[in-house]
């Protein structure tokens, strides 16, 4: 995997950098990631299960899964969660990367707003979100129980 | 400190009971290489870890797999739901029944609890980081059906 290159931010998304070149460094199972990587919107992040096109490393049996997800609260939560998830793990590696630190406090900021719009519809997130109907944490559906018999 | 959120990472919605298929499924969760052998592996290798690169994303990864445990676990509850007495008895079903019926047990595929020592915390940082990517590899190999690695034509 020789592929020497005089500038090692310009690495290709399937390569990382080493000094003074790109590698795929343990390339069979994990891709390095380079600094600027490309990047999926939230929902297509969530579907195919990474933020990053260059970690989407092509399953032998790869489902095209289509996001089946009705509720739309929900869903929208789900991808806003997914890829400030996605995101702070990169920013651990890359805390000097302003780009994708701006993306992190716009999708934090656009998740709070999303939290909001689902807790006021579904009821509490967390048990500490005490509404004017009372003490609704208990209430069902819990996440394990959603949509039994495939119907919402 | 954990604080618990309660909505999965990603939505799980089983159609159809299948006994057989929890039965694999299950390794996911309690097995060799499954979701709580990952998240206790990243959270307990995190404590001597002297980078805060790296205490930041043990942490942080640890603790997303907390959230797959919780989904693995998730599918298996509802490829058990509602059991026939027919389904009850399948194949590769009936072993895990007997013991557990439909709960959720961190138990391997091939009948092993979830056990420690499937993991190891050594205290040396890339001692620890290799044993994770061994760990990853398996679950990615795992998650493939153990088909063996072919290099990929997009490298």
């Amino acid at each position: 995997m020789e592929n020497p290159n005089p500038n090692p931010n310009a690495c290709g998304i399937m390569e990382g950098s080493l000094p003074g070149k790109c590698a795929g460094m343990v390339f069979p199972y994990v891709p390095m990631q380079s600094s600027s990587a490309e990047r999926y919107d939230q929902e297509q992040a969530l579907a195919a299960g990474t933020l990053f096109p260059g970690l989407n490393l092509p399953f032998f049996r790869a489902v095209k899964s289509k996001m089946n997800c009705p509720n739309n609260a929900l869903c929208e939560l789900m991808a806003l969660g997914f890829t400030i998830t996605e995101l702070g793990m990169y920013l651990d590696t890359h805390q000097n990367d302003k780009d994708a630190l701006a993306l992190y406090v716009d999708y934090v900021n656009l998740a709070k707003e999303g939290r909001k719009r689902y807790e006021s519809m579904y009821g509490p997130l967390q048990q500490t979100g005490v509404t004017a109907a009372g003490y609704t944490w208990l209430n069902d559906p819990w996440p394990w129980e959603m949509a039994e018999g495939g119907k919402q | 400190m954990f604080v618990y959120e309660k909505r999965l990472e990603y939505p799980i919605r089983i159609k159809n009971t299948n006994p057989r298929l929890a039965a694999l499924i299950i390794s996911q969760y309690g097995g060799p290489d499954g979701e709580l052998g990952a998240s206790l592996r990243y959270l307990s290798q995190r404590f001597s870890m002297p980078y805060p690169e790296l205490k930041g994303l043990l942490t942080d990864i640890g603790t997303e797999e907390l959230g797959h445990l919780e989904m693995v676990g998730t599918i298996v509850h509802q490829l058990t739901r509602n059991l026939s007495e027919e389904q009850i008895k399948t194949a590769g079903f009936d072993a895990y029944f007997v013991d557990h019926t439909a709960g959720v047990y961190p138990v391997a595929a091939s009948g092993a609890p979830w056990s420690a020592a499937t993991m190891q915390v050594t205290g040396d940082t890339i001692a620890d980081l290799t044993e994770n990517l061994a760990a990853d590899g398996a679950t990615v190999q795992e998650q493939r059906g153990r088909k063996p690695l072919k290099t990929l034509d997009c490298w």
